[in-house]
């Protein structure tokens, strides 16, 4: 493991422009995450997890102040090298699902290796990582709305794993899941970090936040405890 | 290699089928309007052509001196067109049919009507190369004859009427002829010979009473292909007039052209009236398009946020357009044929050019055209879908 982190926000600031004025959702936000860590993102409503989230997946730039991925400055990458990196280092996991509806199971998995190979999987490995999280392979030709909440999530997990990224960004991942299945979910989580995956956890519930080692309270866009 | 973004375009038009079947039906309409539009138009032109060319591909040759006209009897020597020119014009007329005609007026006598009327010498053989013979036989004996439709009908004719040339004169026996044909009726032509209120004897009979052996007042050379129309013009002036104006040579080719150019602009005016059916299919592919892409906006989300990029959305989408467009497209192919072949045969009453090139032609071309509509009317969604934020769309509902 090097010290250089694989994640840093230096002073990065991120204003929404809203008709009601200017709202500061993240306010000078420094803050290192090194490979392999296991990090929870906690707070209120409003105090920027989501905006601190969409700034790790590459989804949005900073207003202002530095926002290094793997060593790149994420506001110097054109449109295409953003989507290439979000499609190759980042994998995400959101709290409702968010499956790619006309697909199958299977496809859901397989397509992420289409964005990035130009060609359908041929290796088996979309299969191999359904199977890894514990997914029925009777059911990988189901469409998502035909599963239940925690087969859904499995398959989102193994999307998220399936181009071997380094980061693995979980938004409230056990959100919309009952307590068992929800911590089924975490147990997964828990065994790719000890894979050597970068996992960031966006959550309400101190008991799944129990499993990152390290919590960043954020207040008004402030990091308060990290 | 099977396209992932193809495939979701299909599973998108098979989810919203009906609507995507209906937004096709316009297509549809489009392309069999322009289609049987287009082919309705180009059938018109050509059988048009076909009928004025029956006309107009004949030359017609004239002496260059005005000649003067005898009566039966009194034959005058005149200027008309000798023997050698005639050979002259039959050796640079190539394969085409050189018809030397003989022609005067003269009075007649049926029963005891008099009338007055042109009357033609041919040779019995070039008759049937121009003229069609509605009722009777064509020209067997030496004082057969055969009549226009109108004479026939004025003077109460029918097949074995015999009819007396020239004016009455008690003093002289006038020759008869016998009716043995009624032609069909010409109406106004460009070649010369208005046979409807003519009597047609054959040449030697006509030589026999008026003289004028080998000299004929009109020469028509009738061409197997209208495009040869100028070079044989040349050929023959080049041969003849070679050294005086000795033959005048005209047609009525100028008269196809305009009539042609005519019916091209029918046939884009009629063209652009079945585009309007296109510009309403375009609105209502944009609309679906739209409607596709408003109910997709979490999925473009899902698909942009996980590293799908913006031109593989863009394509997604216009697959999508591309596949109503090749529904639309297709059926409409089926229609054109089906309906362009009811419009043309109940419109023009002839179907035989419908199968040709230049008709047919307009079925892939509307096909394509409805295609292209198609496509650029996904340009927009499809440009809107690939810029979308994904943040934003992910949150929608």
């Amino acid at each position: 493991m090097s010290d250089v982190p694989l994640i840093r926000l230096a002073d990065v600031t991120k204003v929404y422009h809203l008709e009601s004025g200017d709202f500061v959702a993240l306010d000078h936000v420094s803050l290192d995450i090194m490979e392999n860590e296991f990090v929870a993102i906690m707070g209120p409503s409003g105090s920027g997890k989501s905006t601190i989230m969409n700034q790790l997946g590459i989804l949005d730039v900073p207003t202002s102040g530095e926002l290094l991925i793997n060593g790149k400055n994420v506001a110097g990458m054109t449109n295409l090298e953003r989507t290439h990196m979000r499609r190759d280092i980042i994998g995400y996991i959101f709290q409702k699902f968010y499956l790619i509806p006309l697909l199958s199971a299977y496809e859901n998995v397989e397509y992420p290796l289409i964005l990035k190979y130009k060609k359908r999987d041929t290796t088996g490995k979309a299969a191999a990582v359904l199977k890894s999280v514990g997914f029925d392979s009777q059911m990988s030709s189901h469409r998502p709305n035909q599963l239940s909440g925690g087969q859904q999530q499995r398959v989102a997990i193994a999307r998220a794993l399936v181009n071997d990224p380094k980061i693995l960004l979980c938004d409230e991942p056990t959100g919309n899941l009952d307590r068992k299945t929800g911590f089924q979910i975490m147990d997964i989580l828990t065994g790719l970090h000890k894979e050597g995956k970068t996992v960031i956890l966006v959550t309400h519930d101190p008991k799944i936040a129990e499993y990152a080692h390290r919590t960043i309270q954020l207040e008004d866009g402030r990091v308060v405890e990290s | 290699m099977k396209d992932i973004f193809f495939d979701l375009s299909v599973r998108s038009v098979r989810l919203n089928f009906l609507r995507s079947i209906l937004a096709s039906i316009g297509i549809v309409i489009g392309v069999v309007a322009i289609s049987s539009m287009g082919m309705l138009g180009t059938n018109m032109q050509l059988s048009v052509k076909q009928q004025l060319s029956s006309n107009v591909n004949t030359i017609m040759i004239s002496s260059d001196v005005v000649r003067t006209t005898s009566t039966a009897g009194t034959p005058t020597t005149s200027q008309g067109i000798d023997k050698s020119t005639l050979n002259d014009i039959r050796n640079s007329a190539g394969q085409n049919d050189v018809i030397p005609i003989h022609r005067t007026n003269t009075q007649f006598t049926i029963g005891s009507t008099d009338g007055r009327g042109s009357i033609i010498g041919l040779d019995p053989n070039d008759i049937t190369k121009f003229l069609t013979i509605d009722q009777g036989t064509n020209i067997k004996g030496g004082s057969d004859a055969l009549v226009g439709p109108n004479i026939a009908s004025n003077f109460n004719m029918n097949i074995g009427s015999r009819i007396k040339i020239g004016q009455d004169n008690v003093s002289i026996t006038r020759p008869t002829v016998r009716v043995a044909g009624i032609l069909a009726a010409r109406g106004f032509t460009s070649d010369g010979v208005n046979t409807d209120n003519a009597i047609i004897v054959p040449d030697t009979w006509y030589t026999d009473h008026y003289g004028d052996k080998d000299l004929y007042g009109q020469v028509n050379v009738i061409l197997k292909n209208i495009d040869t129309i100028n070079q044989t013009e040349a050929a023959i002036n080049d041969k003849v007039n070679r050294k005086t104006d000795v033959i005048r040579i005209s047609d009525a080719s100028s008269r196809l052209s305009s009539i042609s150019s005519t019916l091209g602009t029918i046939t884009t005016f009629i063209l652009a009236i079945g585009s309007i059916s296109l510009v309403v299919a375009a609105v209502s592919i944009f609309n679906v398009m739209m409607m596709s892409v408003n109910e997709r906006v979490q999925e473009i989300g899902i698909l942009l946020s996980i590293g799908t990029e913006k031109g593989e959305v863009r394509r997604m989408f216009l697959y999508e357009a591309f596949i109503l467009g090749i529904i639309g497209a297709g059926v409409g192919g089926i229609c054109s044929l089906v309906i362009g072949y009811s419009v043309v045969s109940a419109m023009i009453g002839n179907t035989a050019y419908f199968f040709l090139p230049e008709s047919i032609i307009y079925v892939p071309y509307g096909m394509i055209i409805g295609v292209i509509v198609c496509i650029v009317s996904g340009l927009y969604p499809a440009w809107r879908a690939s810029n979308m934020d994904p943040i934003e769309a992910l949150r929608a509902e």
